[in-house]
């Protein structure tokens, strides 16, 4: 029992950064149209910039702020210099073009940092609190409460403030925006800019859970499931499908895969399933597309033939 | 087909050889490897450029086969039937990624892919006793109709061969009403079921052949590297062969021979620079970062790709509606109505 909350906890503070980077490519694909494959690559190159500013001597507050303005930068640049002569281009071919994107990012931290993990410079005071029996370090308090809260804010930013009416209009129908005075293209380049601002926090957290390499970039792959679980065009679908996949995830790895393993000791000559928390929401994602395409949340018509 | 195509392509065939023959081993390791990436953008370029279903999983497709065309080689089957077998079972294993196809838009579907391709990474490190886990499983000297495959330069022969005659009959495919009801399920599914193709079948097919010839692919580099292991067949890899077939322009025949041997050779170039300016240790990064920069480049600047740019230059033709559509063109555009419409 003390296990499963153990496992439930620190599922949901991934889980909660899984749901931030989410909730970019449901923004940008509202806004854009675009299934962003560059996502994991904000993530990773907002955790160097924080890496980088930290290590320059930056109170942590600042260093996370600055980074996540950088972001904010690059997606904002992406989505001018990048999709912009894009416009008219098919959605494959932009999607292909994201994941160019994704490739150039990876190895250009690859040529600057190096291949190898860094240990990220703590953001978070040291130490743990033990309640009900369990045991969790203020890391994984911290990122978990600062993505919910996060992802919660910016769900509210969306719903009630007028910069999130003027992002619905631009994504709901583009030309009636334009029509009523909304500078749609500026409305897009804001998205990126806030996706990837978002990534970049998501990965900066993420960097203090697991370390800093350029794997971190593979994050944004296990965002698709957890998109396309939640339904593509939602937002709320993304923050819960996130928290879900993440507590799964936690709880495959340290019940099922041990559960797993000893049955198949005793039965077979298989002595290990290797990561089956990775492939997991792969195989849920396969599962939802089978029986319901459009997600738990999604509406329903865009998906199907 | 015609005469001219079929000379051509013989001659270029021949030239292949005679180089990898004159060039010494690494001529023949570049020719092998240029000649296995062919075939293997020629089965992507039907999949994506014929039928305008992308897929993501070409990487694991091409695991698939090396697996099972080197389990095959190792019980001792001879080589021609190991790659037939391997082909068979990858055209299998792409129909069966290809079924939520059947029933998911573009964009749902690419996403599909990239679940095959992650779930079949997890099972090669898996199926140990089949695939020899996360080590790798090393494949004996392969032997072609009872012939061991002694010198690279064979290879690169057998190789070159087999490119060929993908090649022929994937040409003449395209002239079979098969082949044209490819062209009308990627411009247009409703026009395609006004004509009364079937399009669940056409897009079957599309999948079942476009993974034989993966198989075989796949089954020749795992009797070139003698050794199929995980890591070889990452999502990387499938990026690779996506950026094949754009630099060298989607839907031509030609297009996927070109990008295959400019992907090839520039990581082979970059290197030789990167040896003379002492770089050593950035060479992979600046690889990727080449290949990342060539994808964006050629699909914002030239989304018809490199061979379409030869006879531009040369006849200095206006450009022509209708020939050779890519994704950047209107032709090629009814690829982006079946991924959703774009706002």
């Amino acid at each position: 029992m003390t296990l499963a909350l153990q496992l439930a906890v620190a599922g949901l503070a991934t889980g909660s950064v899984y749901a931030l980077i989410a909730l970019g490519i449901v923004l940008i694909y509202k806004c854009s149209g675009v299934v962003n494959f560059a996502q994991g690559a904000y993530a990773m190159l907002g955790a160097y910039a924080s890496y980088v500013l930290l290590r320059a001597g930056l109170p942590a507050v600042l260093a996370v702020l600055a980074s996540m303005g950088v972001m904010a930068g690059i997606g904002a640049l992406t989505e001018r210099l990048v999709l912009r002569p894009m416009l008219k281009a098919p959605v494959v071919a932009v999607m292909m073009v994201t994941l160019g994107l994704l490739i150039c990012a990876r190895a250009a931290c690859l040529a600057v940092f190096g291949p190898d993990q860094i240990a990220f410079p703590p953001v978070f005071p040291a130490g743990a609190v033990s309640a009900g029996g369990i045991f969790i370090t203020y890391n994984y308090i911290a990122a978990g409460i600062l993505a919910a809260a996060l992802s919660l804010g910016f769900l509210l930013f969306y719903a009630a403030t007028p910069m999130g009416l003027m992002q619905r209009c631009a994504a709901d129908n583009s030309r009636a925006a334009l029509a009523i005075g909304i500078h749609v293209s500026n409305q897009v380049s804001a998205a990126w800019a806030m996706s990837a601002a978002l990534a970049g926090l998501a990965g900066t957290l993420l960097a203090t859970l697991n370390g800093l390499s350029i794997g971190l970039a593979d994050i944004g792959m296990v965002a698709f499931p957890v998109v396309v679980v939640g339904g593509l065009s939602s937002l709320e679908g993304a923050l819960v499908a996130g928290l879900v996949l993440g507590v799964l995830q936690s709880f495959t790895d340290g019940l099922l895969t041990p559960a797993l393993e000893d049955v198949l000791r005793a039965n077979t000559g298989i002595y290990s399933v290797g990561a089956l928390q990775q492939v997991l929401p792969y195989a849920l994602l396969v599962l939802m597309l089978l029986l319901r395409p459009q997600g738990l949340f999604g509406r329903r018509g865009a998906e199907r033939i | 087909m015609g005469t001219r195509r079929l000379l051509l392509a013989l001659a270029v065939a021949a030239v292949l050889i005679a180089l990898s023959l004159l060039l010494g081993r690494f001529g023949a390791y570049l020719v092998r490897a240029v000649a296995i990436a062919g075939i293997g953008a020629l089965s992507l370029n039907l999949l994506i450029g014929y039928c305008g279903q992308i897929s993501f999983a070409q990487g694991a497709l091409l695991g698939v086969g090396a697996y099972v065309a080197g389990n095959l080689g190792n019980a001792g089957v001879d080589g021609v039937l190991a790659l037939l077998g391997a082909g068979v079972a990858t055209a299998a294993i792409g129909a069966l990624i290809g079924l939520p196809a059947l029933r998911l838009r573009g964009l749902y579907f690419a996403i599909a892919t990239l679940a095959a391709q992650a779930i079949l990474e997890y099972l090669f490190k898996m199926l140990e006793p089949f695939t020899g886990g996360v080590s790798g499983l090393v494949i004996r000297q392969p032997a072609f109709f009872g012939v061991p495959v002694a010198s690279d330069q064979v290879s690169a022969a057998v190789s070159v061969l087999v490119l060929l005659i993908a090649w022929l009959a994937l040409t003449r495919l395209t002239r079979t009403n098969l082949g044209r009801a490819f062209l009308v399920v990627r411009e247009s599914e409703v026009v395609a079921k006004g004509m009364g193709i079937d399009v669940a079948r056409t897009k079957a097919w599309a999948f079942a052949i476009s993974g034989f010839v993966a198989g075989i692919a796949g089954g020749l580099i795992g009797f070139a590297a003698r050794l199929a292991s995980p890591e070889a067949f990452t999502l990387d890899l499938s990026a690779d062969y996506i950026a094949m077939i754009i630099v060298g322009g989607l839907g031509s025949w030609a297009g996927p021979l070109v990008g295959a041997a400019f992907v090839v050779l520039l990581p082979e170039a970059i290197q030789r620079v990167g040896e003379a300016f002492d770089i050593a240790n950035l060479l992979s990064a600046l690889r990727e970062l080449a290949f990342g920069l060539l994808i964006i480049l050629f699909l914002i600047f030239e989304p018809r790709g490199l061979s379409s740019l030869l006879p531009r230059l040369r006849w200095a033709q206006p450009r022509r509606r209708g020939a050779a559509p890519s994704l950047g063109e209107p032709g090629g555009a009814a690829v982006a109505t079946k991924g959703g419409e774009r706002p």
